[in-house]
């Protein structure tokens, strides 16, 4: 095993139009052919001989870049092309037309040395061999990676350590817990320290305890190798917890592209005011309320003790002030709303383009994603 | 009855379903084609030396082929293709979903997937029979072909009951998907000589394989006039006797089944 | 332009495979699947079963040829096609690989995506996994050809020349039958399922390699086909040789078959595993 500082070759973007990202998408594309055909045994015999394929676009043309030691949440409902990009980016699927460069490699040509130095981690499937212990799983990494021992033994005791798998790693993958499965799944492929990784869904159904753990075990990487991940996952914690940027897709093309506070401004032009009354206000201020924050302000519930309205962001300040001033109010929070319910606009309002058409598409695709 | 309309649903569906993989289907025919070439070859090449293998001739021989062809026809339309995937499912837990539904688990599980590709098995073998036949110049009779129909079908059953066996094995052990593909091969070589040319210690000794194999020479020797009432008996009652330890290994095996962990 | 980070540290020079890498990788490997293999007996008795039984069934059935026409049959006495068919058994199994079998599956369960993004060929694993089979079933299965070998009376008289030559003559044919039949099965690449191609070629290899009756017993037509194709010379060749069926010339022009055809084996393989892996790619892993 040759592996010195002074072989090791320093790789600079060979992609001009990448600059100094370590991960750069140019009109990035994807179309599947999906064999299509009529319910009915006539056009099942008919399709023996002349099969019909239709075009189903699973990623139509997108542009980003991420630069070094950056964590970008990649959010899109199912079926809008996340996991096709993700399999692009790590070199599983060849795009139908575009460019990517990820640490100045072409992805889909799977160079030995680029593999080297990324990871994809799959929550829905697992890498671990089955019947064998964990352990064992990771000595064939080590091999297959060209991990120095001491480097290895290094690496696996931190891993352990960090993931709390210590007792795990004897045991044979199949008698694993789901969110045990995972962590050791995640130790493994990461042995070879990977500066670049792509995350897709990571926490599936794992229960909220072991989510928080993976997302401080991956926040903690992050920090310690200065590593660049892209991350689904439909757990806006996740996504709160650790991506300062995210990207949302729908539908194969680009939403947003920013930080997630900016996302919450374009796609959520209100705010979220709670007031609580004081003590001895007896009873729902019903039309008065409604008056004092009309025109744009909506009542989204009321009731003796306070209530919960939505205001537009730029009569926020006015509507607070009139508040204070009209009803005995012991508290009042300003908030924007859950990402959640900002997430979901974003999602319905790209949706209302082409609804039927779409809805097969997504359908689809999602169906390819799963293979 | 239920049980019928679950099974024809299913078949309309296998139907269906055989255009995804079209390729296969040609293949299906190219591999019977092939099979039945070598088979009447190695038959050629044997009788190049001798004009009778323990008292079978050549187109005797050839009858027998023909049958295996035939039996093996029948369970590659529909037995075969869903053991393979029974076994899939129990690997996989997707079992549970069977499992779950208001209906005979055995019989779901027996039908779950069709591969018409077979049906040229089926009339390869038909054909090679009355071919056989015709060289042989037997007249077969109505009550000689009740008899070989009833022994086809004895003969075909224990076969099935072999095959659901060998798949319910895949609740206690990991990785025996290729058990099918290695019985099928094996099978294709054992059966295409009558029983009677083993040794008796190694008759002892194949226990697994003979008596799918007699179930390939039976129909024969009624065809070939060398059935003997005793072997008929003995026959009927094996399928039974197939029919009843598969079913109940079956029982055992889904006991025995948790669905793959979570 | 910024230096990415991954430049900062050390990492093993993937771009070229030193043998070495390779031999760390095997071992390593060996380890594992032998633990593996272990877990899967009920599978590999399975396979032994069969490994047995298919060269039995022709042993019993050409010695029985021979008997009934008075001893000796094509050539061959009932005593030497025991023997023909016992060696036969041995080479069959170490020459042997199910991995047609499994390319279905694993291309239909996604076991590839994981297996693609690793630094190293998936070759490497299979070739291991290959001979750790092999290892544990040449175990059981040695002794049972051995005591057929007695049962059925088998006579055979290779001379010095056979012996030394059968010891490469073996060796190239595993690599050989090996390299062929993983490439037959990257058809999976292609077809959704490939239960019938690999029937069909299963039922060619076991005619066309000397499992059904010595080659020399077939008409003129079906040897040359045997010879040209690759079937000959993964297994049948080693076993006429060791039974000294042949003479020095013919094994040297055997050897020579053999190099020929795993050169265009392996070029063959790294032709279709390119195309394969690309529509793999392209057709959504």
């Amino acid at each position: 095993m040759r592996i010195t500082p002074s072989t090791a070759r320093t790789r600079e973007s060979s992609v001009p139009w990448a600059d100094s990202a370590v991960i750069a998408v140019r009109g990035l594309r994807k179309v599947y052919e999906v064999p299509e055909r009529e319910g009915g045994v006539r056009a099942a015999a008919g399709s023996l001989f002349r099969r019909r394929t239709r075009e189903v676009v699973a990623v139509s043309g997108i542009d980003f870049a991420i630069q070094p030691g950056e964590v970008v949440g990649f959010l899109g409902p199912n079926g809008a092309g996340k996991t096709t990009t993700l399999k692009m980016l790590s070199g599983l699927l060849y795009p139908t037309s575009g460019e990517a460069s990820v640490l100045g490699f072409t992805p889909w040509r799977r160079d030995r040395a680029y593999l080297g130095r990324m990871t994809l981690i799959m929550g829905q499937r697992n890498q671990l061999t089955w019947d064998i212990p964990v352990i064992d799983s990771y000595e064939l990494n080590r091999a297959i990676f060209r991990i120095p021992w001491p480097e290895y033994r290094r690496r696996r005791d931190e891993l352990i350590d960090l993931l709390e798998i210590g007792e795990l790693v004897r045991k044979p993958v199949r008698n694993l817990s789901l969110g045990e499965r995972m962590k050791c799944e995640i130790a493994g492929s990461l042995l070879h320290q990977p500066t670049v990784l792509f995350l897709d869904e990571p926490t599936i159904g794992l229960d909220v305890g072991m989510q928080r753990r993976i997302r401080a075990f991956i926040a903690d990487y992050n920090e310690r190798y200065d590593a660049t991940i892209l991350l689904t996952s439909h757990y806006m914690a996740d996504v709160e917890a650790l991506c300062r940027r995210v990207i949302v897709i729908h539908h194969g093309s680009l939403l947003y592209d920013g930080d997630l506070p900016g996302l919450v401004r374009r796609f959520s032009p209100h705010k979220t005011i709670t007031v609580e009354f004081e003590e001895g206000f007896s009873q729902a201020p019903g039309e008065r309320l409604a008056a004092l924050i009309a025109p744009a302000g909506e009542v989204v519930e009321q009731s003796a003790i306070g209530a919960t309205l939505r205001v537009p962001k730029a009569e926020t300040a006015r509507v607070t002030g009139r508040l204070l001033a009209e009803l005995p109010i012991a508290d009042l929070t300003v908030e924007d709303p859950p990402i959640e319910e900002v997430i979901e606009r974003v999602f319905s309002s790209g949706s209302s383009e082409a609804p039927g058409q779409d809805q097969v598409a997504a359908e689809i695709t999602r169906e390819a994603e799963r293979r | 009855m239920h049980a019928l309309m679950v099974i024809r649903t299913y078949l309309k569906l296998g139907v269906l379903n055989v255009v995804q993989y079209r390729a296969n289907f040609l293949f299906d025919l190219l591999s019977v084609g092939v099979y039945l070439t070598t088979s009447l070859l190695s038959l050629a090449v044997i009788f190049g030396q001798t004009q009778t293998l323990r008292g079978w001739t050549r187109d005797q021989l050839i009858a027998l082929v023909g049958i295996q062809i035939l039996v093996g026809g029948l369970n590659g339309l529909v037995i075969r293709p869903s053991m393979q995937q029974l076994m899939e499912n129990i690997r996989l837990g997707t079992l549970d979903f069977m499992l779950t539904k208001p209906a005979d688990s055995q019989l779901l599980a027996s039908v779950q997937q069709v591969n018409i590709g077979s049906i040229a098995e089926v009339v390869v073998g038909l054909a090679v029979i009355l071919t056989a036949l015709a060289r042989l110049g037997t007249e077969v009779g109505a009550d000689g072909a009740l008899l070989f129909l009833v022994m086809l079908v004895a003969g075909a059953t224990i076969v099935y009951c072999f095959l659901l066996a060998l798949s319910t094995c895949a609740f206690w052990f990991v990785r025996i998907q290729n058990i099918l593909v290695i019985f099928q091969a094996t099978f294709n070589e054992a059966g295409r000589w009558p029983i009677t040319i083993y040794p008796g210690w190694l008759r002892a000794t194949l226990t697994f394989l003979i008596p799918v194999a007699f179930a390939v020479t039976v129909p024969a020797e009624s065809l070939t006039g060398r059935l003997t009432t005793l072997t008929t008996l003995a026959t009927l009652a094996l399928a039974l006797g197939f029919v009843a330890a598969s079913r109940w290994f079956w029982r055992v095996g889904l006991r025995h089944y948790t669905g793959a962990s979570a | 332009m910024a230096t990415l980070p991954v430049a900062e540290q050390p990492v093993a020079e993937f771009e070229r495979l030193s043998l070495s890498a390779l031999l760390e990788f095997y071992g390593a490997k060996f380890r594992t699947e032998l633990a593996l293999q272990f877990a899967y007996r009920g599978a590999l008795a399975i396979w032994l079963l069969s490994l047995v039984s298919q060269p039995l069934i022709s042993l019993v059935v050409w010695t029985t040829v021979a008997e009934t026409n008075g001893g000796s049959a094509g050539g061959f006495t009932a005593g030497e096609y025991a023997a023909y068919f016992v060696i036969l058994m041995v080479v069959n199994q170490l020459t042997f690989s199910w991995h047609m079998w499994e390319f279905e599956w694993r291309v239909r369960t996604g076991f590839f995506s994981p297996v693609l993004l690793r630094p190293l060929h998936p070759v490497h694993n299979d070739i291991i996994e290959n001979l750790t089979f092999k290892a544990l079933t040449l175990v059981a299965l040695l002794p049972i050809a051995v005591t057929l070998g007695f049962a059925f009376d088998a006579r055979f008289a290779p001379s010095l020349a056979d012996v030394v030559a059968f010891g490469p003559a073996l060796v190239l044919a595993m690599a050989l039958r090996f390299l062929v039949e993983w490439t037959v099965a990257l058809a999976a690449f292609w077809m959704t399922r490939t239960m019938a191609v690999n029937q069909v070629f299963g039922v060619l290899s076991f005619f066309l390699s000397g499992l059904i009756a010595p080659l020399a017993l077939f008409p003129a037509p079906v040897q040359v086909a045997a010879a040209i194709l690759p079937f000959r010379w993964s297994v049948a060749f080693p076993v006429e040789l060791a039974q000294g069926q042949l003479s020095g010339v013919e094994i040297l022009l055997g050897l020579l078959a053999q190099v020929i055809w795993i050169v265009l084996a392996v070029v063959l393989l790294r032709l279709v595993w390119r195309h394969g892996v690309r529509r793999y790619s392209a057709v959504g892993a």
